[in-house]
């Protein structure tokens, strides 16, 4: 990688790490391996958001041209939000985009995807199903995230309704994540669910 | 005996130096008057303004007392050595007739010190202007500050006062001065034109000029690079608000990395250029030279873009031939282009392929016309010809743009293309303008 971009990353590195958000435990940054290529990001679920106690990984890679263009970041862990893939993690989000800019730093685009989760743009969506749900029946939306957050983020509501109609899918042979993929889909239908799974 | 080598060895040190510095120390310069004349001298830089005027008066006919000699924009007092002015070789003084002044005129400065940060008095001496010398430096030079006159471009012209900042330097009528060419501005206030010239060659006169680069300084203040943090000594300062700060070699970086993407800005009055990276409202970079800091390669990739950029901004097409790409303003009336400055390829405006008569055809069957122009089975064809297979290939891995048709590979990464070429944001699955529909159904897969 080029010397611009490696000494730009190895300082913002050092900046994360004495931030107050480190010490407060809701940003950090890891390496993987000894380049400054790729790096692990987490951030914990925002305080009254559905996401409240779960911890979500971060894959960043840096590009060549770091920081004239933005980092890629993808969430590793299965989130439920509006601008987010459920499939697979990837981030709307304008500043990861064409509103990059050279004086952002690791650490506010950590900052920028936490307050994404508490406050998502439905507009403009990553997800098109998920924001249908946020626009149409908050209340399910509210829940689903939150039984994501549990699921894969260590969260710490448990849904036993939710669990109850995974596991009936699973009976019929369907894999869990697949299951819990279409039942939050259509809304905890159990019914269509199953329609669409098998059709 | 000891007493005569002492006299001699004293007669020859003073010899020495008198020799020495007559030869050794001597700067040609130029004198030039108001009437156009031009006196070569050899002066020396220890010399005082006032011996300057006693050697040169007779040699314009005139008396020392009547002589003023300006450089730089400054009558040059009597008593001024000349070496405080850093005379280079080849220089151009103006001599001219003094004339006593009726009034004293004060200085008129239209200056507005917020807008720009003041050069500093204090560090005067370390501020150097860097300027693009096209000829013979072809090179990122320091150069130095020049005046004239703004009505009759004649450097026998004395500034009210000294520029405080970019503005005033780069800016038309904003600092007042005396034009010393009587018929000029005849006691009227005239206007200075501030100009640069390279100073790491010796001058070729007064028409060498270079171009100002004055975005690029030297960092006084110590300012870190926003980019990589590092405190360099020469620094980019962006036109923003905020005069943003990268260095040089950050600078280069961004250009390139822009440059790659086509990700530059065509601005009308402008040109092809770039906003400060630190995404700031109405930063253009406004003196396109400073992308002459890049390599050259890379400049002439500038170059190239920007061309092509203007050509398709004003409706032109680029010759779609292999290797060629010449820009071609075009008939609005007329479908038939030939590339004349070019391949001499002669193609259709709208579909791009080869000129044919009545509407273009699918892409498919125009393949197979254009290189046979007979009907042969195109199975066969297509399986036997190396350019064919060169073609089938690329158009199995790539799409055309919706507007330019310039065969796009997709690598990876989501389904919103952005040209290479003219920017346009299209879809890859749709083959139409990227919309929100695509981005909602079917963005990532």
């Amino acid at each position: 990688m080029n010397n611009i971009a490696t000494q730009r990353i190895k300082r913002e590195f050092k900046e994360v790490i004495k931030s107050e958000e480190l010490a407060k435990c809701s940003i950090k940054v890891d390496l993987i391996g000894d380049s400054y290529t790729e790096l692990k990001g987490e951030i914990a679920g925002p305080p009254d958001t559905p996401y409240e106690g779960g911890t979500f990984f971060l894959e960043i890679k840096v590009p060549e041209t770091y920081p004239f263009n933005p980092p890629k970041v993808r969430f590793m862990t299965k989130i439920w939000h509006p601008n987010i893939s459920s499939v697979t993690g990837a981030i709307c989000l304008d500043i990861l985009k064409d509103q990059w800019a050279a004086a952002m730093t690791l650490r506010t685009v950590l900052l920028s995807l936490q307050a994404l989760m508490a406050a998502a743009e439905p507009d403009d969506p990553q997800d098109a199903v998920v924001a249908k749900q946020y626009k149409e029946y908050p209340e399910i939306f509210a829940k689903t995230a939150s039984h994501w957050t549990n699921v894969y983020a260590g969260g710490p509501n448990k849904n036993s309704d939710f669990d109850t109609k995974i596991q009936r899918l699973i009976d019929m042979g369907i894999e869990c994540d697949q299951a819990r993929g279409a039942l939050s889909t259509y809304n905890w239908d159990l019914e269509r669910a199953t329609e669409q799974l098998f059709s | 005996m000891y007493m005569l080598d002492c006299l001699l060895n004293f007669i020859r040190r003073v010899l020495d130096t008198i020799f020495s510095r007559r030869i050794t120390n001597s700067l040609l310069i130029f004198v030039k008057t108001n009437t156009g004349t031009v006196v070569p001298v050899g002066l020396d830089p220890k010399w005082e303004v006032r011996d300057v005027k006693e050697f040169v008066a007779p040699k314009l006919g005139m008396t020392p007392e009547e002589l003023m000699i300006i450089f730089a924009g400054k009558e040059l007092q009597d008593s001024e050595l000349l070496e405080e002015y850093n005379l280079a070789e080849q220089t151009v003084l103006h001599a001219v007739k003094s004339r006593r002044r009726s009034f004293k005129r004060k200085p008129r400065v239209s200056t507005c010190i917020e807008e720009d940060e003041e050069f500093d008095d204090t560090k005067r001496a370390a501020v150097n202007f860097y300027v693009y010398c096209t000829s013979p430096c072809a090179n990122t030079t320091v150069g130095k500050i020049r005046v004239r006159c703004f009505k009759c471009k004649s450097g026998a012209f004395t500034v009210d006062s000294d520029p405080k900042n970019w503005n005033d330097v780069l800016k038309p009528k904003r600092i007042t001065g005396h034009c010393e060419i009587s018929q000029c501005t005849d006691g009227e206030v005239g206007w200075s034109e501030f100009y640069f010239k390279c100073s790491e060659h010796v001058t070729k006169g007064e028409n060498d000029e270079a171009v100002a680069l004055h975005l690029i300084r030297n960092n006084l203040h110590d300012i870190q690079c926003l980019a990589c943090t590092d405190v360099r000594s020469k620094v980019f300062v962006y036109p923003c608000d905020d005069g943003h700060v990268t260095c040089l070699e950050c600078f280069c970086e961004y250009a390139v990395s822009r440059l790659r993407e086509r990700r530059f800005v065509f601005d009308n009055d402008i040109g092809y250029t770039l906003p400060c990276p630190a995404g700031c409202p109405n930063s253009l970079i406004n003196q396109p030279y400073h992308f002459k800091v890049l390599s050259k390669d890379h400049f002439e990739m500038y170059e190239r873009f920007a061309t092509e950029e203007y050509v398709l901004k004003n409706g032109g097409v680029l010759c779609p031939q292999p290797n060629c790409g010449a820009g071609i303003l075009v008939d609005d009336d007329c479908d038939k282009v030939s590339c004349i400055n070019g391949c001499g390829y002669v193609f259709c405006k709208k579909c791009l392929q080869g000129y044919h008569i009545g509407e273009c055809l699918p892409k498919e069957e125009q393949l197979i016309i254009d290189i046979t122009g007979y009907s042969v089975d195109p199975k066969l064809v297509s399986q036997s010809k190396w350019d064919d297979a060169s073609k089938v290939k690329i158009k199995v891995s790539t799409k055309p743009c919706p507007k330019c048709r310039t065969a796009t590979e997709r690598d990876g990464g989501c389904m919103h293309m952005v040209c290479t070429r003219c920017s346009f944001p299209w879809c890859w699955l749709c083959q139409t303008e990227w919309t929100r529909e695509c981005m909602g159904s079917h963005w990532f897969s």
